[in-house]
């Protein structure tokens, strides 16, 4: 018995030392914050770790050296990612908010927003990127802009036309809780007549529920699939690729990074030059060119076409010579 | 304002916030002995209410009222789902859960965001007229801080009321209620509409801070609840003049702390789940080690 209260007292002291120890470090944490207060800090917050998302940081960044900004004399970067974890997303906002950083970066919706809230009092700027809606998650007015990643669905309709000169249904898979994904199946339906498609799409409500849906898919007899920027299909993209090469039905990614994975092509906008838009944008804002209430947000449509030869090759697909000829092969290094 | 001093009080903000939830949890887990999952769905169903309500220009403060209420609704669902259909706890809050999401996706019509021009509860009238002056940030604090305080008073209060004895003992000795010619199973379902109602709220509250309403909001929300629970009436086990409520709240913020510590360490987000998994594992042997005294002792 004696024994036990001991190894208890022991402990509670050890955790004692723990919660004092972490309560010096965020000390440290703050002071030397403040201590590199004459340089700004841009705050990045990404919603989670994602190809896509992965390449607008790369673009940021990168947009921010081409503007001729220094990093560590210009500006520095505190760079947070919130693991598709709203709550995280908030207190990474927040610990942007208190440090008083001269700009926040929010990647993908979830975390602009909390961004944009946590940014409510002091007027911080903020910029997003990678959002297809500005309007609708209401991000589109104050002090704050950034760049849209509008899917270039007319491209990619014509792209399919172009490889599946016979094909009639186009299936889609996608979130029905995700704004983005809801308006991109709208105008896939509104636009697919247009090129002598119909659309066979199926809602899920939550990633566990993607692959049977694919199954669904597959035993309607589509004649091909296209992605959205879906985060949740996205994610299971590899299982529904294998189910899909069976069937023999072909794939179109909705930016190169699917293409990479295993979808035979895709008409889509590239996420790094869609980064580098936002970093030239927040360029302006740190030099006072402009500020982000002053600017508009930019829909970037400008796309490229990205082939996987060998999938299309399993898939007995051809790639007419007029697209051949500008279209990126993704496995080429 | 000094920056550490700023995310101090966000901090706590965030945890005083998220205590209404675990006082919620508090009353099923702990006092009752039911592990409620019905948190996951009743928590965004707190928050899509109260989105579309301000969305639509209803006062801020009723749509706390409303979060309450339909809270309410939801824990009386799980409570029905058990104690009337028969169905196991665990899965009975499940079923709910499950439902919400459907519903909550319902209520809002998709993720939907609040504009700067809608009042909150943290920029309307009552709280402007009394501290306009002061910062959001401190608005923030305060009211956050005044929500967690009148709760945890009211919940102390009827704790202690011949109804909340009752809620206690089912927990603790069901055949007592039974013997004092009381349907444990009513009492259970009042203990649940109660701790559903709370944790709404805690949603309603949230998204007014945040200003979205976000169908995902609710992933992770029970784990919380418990982690603020255990971690708190762990602490202060010793302590026992310290009450139950009290020592929720401050596990709350000790949750809330620990996850900022992490960020403002630069932790990965990836580690930042595994630290908080380790912290909540020592916690927890630690209460282990202490009730293995007392049961020796």
């Amino acid at each position: 018995m004696i024994k036990g209260e001991i190894t208890y007292e022991k402990m509670m002291a050890l955790a004692m030392a723990a919660v004092m120890t972490m309560a010096a470090l965020t000390g440290c944490g703050g002071s030397s914050d403040s201590a590199s207060g004459d340089v700004p800090v841009i705050g990045i917050s990404q919603y989670g770790q994602h190809a896509s998302l992965d390449n607008c940081r790369e673009g940021f960044l990168l947009g921010l050296e081409e503007s001729g900004l220094v990093e560590g004399v210009d500006y520095v970067i505190d760079y947070q990612n919130a693991g598709f974890d709203d709550t995280i997303a908030q207190q990474i906002a927040q610990n942007f908010s208190a440090n008083n950083v001269a700009l926040m970066c929010g990647i993908a919706t979830n975390s602009a927003t909390a961004c944009y809230a946590a940014a409510e009092d002091k007027n911080i700027p903020v910029i997003f990127t990678a959002i297809t809606d500005p309007v609708k998650a209401k991000l589109d007015s104050g002090n704050i802009t950034g760049t849209s990643d509008k899917l270039p669905i007319e491209e990619q309709l014509k792209l399919i036309r172009a490889l599946q000169p016979d094909a009639k249904t186009i299936g889609i898979l996608y979130t029905t809780s995700e704004p983005n994904s809801v308006s991109a199946v709208e105008e896939y339906q509104a636009k697919a007549p247009e090129f002598g498609f119909t659309i066979e799409a199926i809602g899920v409500m939550q990633q566990s529920e993607v692959l049977q849906a694919a199954d669904t898919m597959i035993s309607k007899g589509v004649d091909c699939m296209t992605n959205l920027t879906d985060n949740n299909v996205v994610g299971v993209l590899p299982s529904i690729l294998e189910k899909t090469n069976d069937a023999g039905i072909p794939v179109y990614g909705s930016e190169i990074e699917q293409v990479k994975i295993g979808c035979v092509a895709s008409a889509g906008i590239e996420y790094v030059a869609l980064g580098k838009r936002t970093g030239e944008m927040a360029a302006k804002i740190l030099k006072g060119e402009a500020t982000a209430e002053e600017m508009p947000y930019e829909t970037i449509t400008d796309s490229e076409i990205y082939i996987n030869p060998g999938v299309l090759e399993t898939l007995g697909l051809t790639v007419p010579e007029d697209i051949a000829a500008e279209a990126i092969d993704v496995t080429a290094e | 304002m000094n920056a550490m001093m700023e995310l101090c009080i966000s901090t706590l903000t965030q945890g005083f916030i998220y205590a209404l939830l675990s006082y919620g949890v508090y009353i099923t887990y702990k006092i009752l002995d039911f592990p409620d999952l019905t948190v996951d769905g009743s928590f965004p169903l707190g928050a899509a209410v109260t989105a579309i309500m301000l969305v639509k220009g209803v006062n801020p403060f009723v749509t706390l009222l409303a979060a309450l209420f339909i809270g309410a609704v939801a824990g009386f669902v799980t409570g029905f789902i058990h104690v009337k259909l028969g169905v196991r706890d665990l899965l009975a809050g499940i079923i709910t859960m499950t439902a919400l999401f459907s519903i909550n996706l319902q209520i809002a019509g998709s993720n939907l965001a609040i504009e700067r021009s809608i009042d909150t509860i943290f920029t309307s009238g009552p709280i402007m007229a009394i501290m306009g002056n002061s910062s959001l940030i401190y608005r923030k604090f305060v009211v956050a801080l005044i929500l967690a305080v009148v709760v945890k008073l009211i919940l102390d209060w009827y704790l202690k009321t011949k109804s909340g004895l009752l809620l206690r003992a089912v927990g603790d000795n069901a055949t007592l209620v039974t013997t004092l010619a009381k349907d444990k199973g009513n009492v259970k379902l009042l203990g649940l509409v109660i701790a559903n109602a709370l944790v709404a709220l805690s949603g309603a509250v949230v998204c007014q801070e945040q200003r979205a309403f976000s169908s995902t909001m609710g992933t992770g929300q029970v784990v919380f609840g418990l982690a603020a629970v255990i971690i708190g009436t762990t602490l202060f086990r010793k302590l026992s003049f310290v009450k139950a409520t009290t020592a929720v709240l401050v596990g709350s913020v000790f949750y809330k702390a620990c996850i900022q510590v992490a960020i403002s360490l630069g932790l990965p987000a990836n580690l930042l789940k595994l630290a908080t998994a380790v912290l909540f594992l020592v916690v927890l042997v630690l209460g282990n080690k202490q009730k293995g005294g007392e049961d020796r002792a």
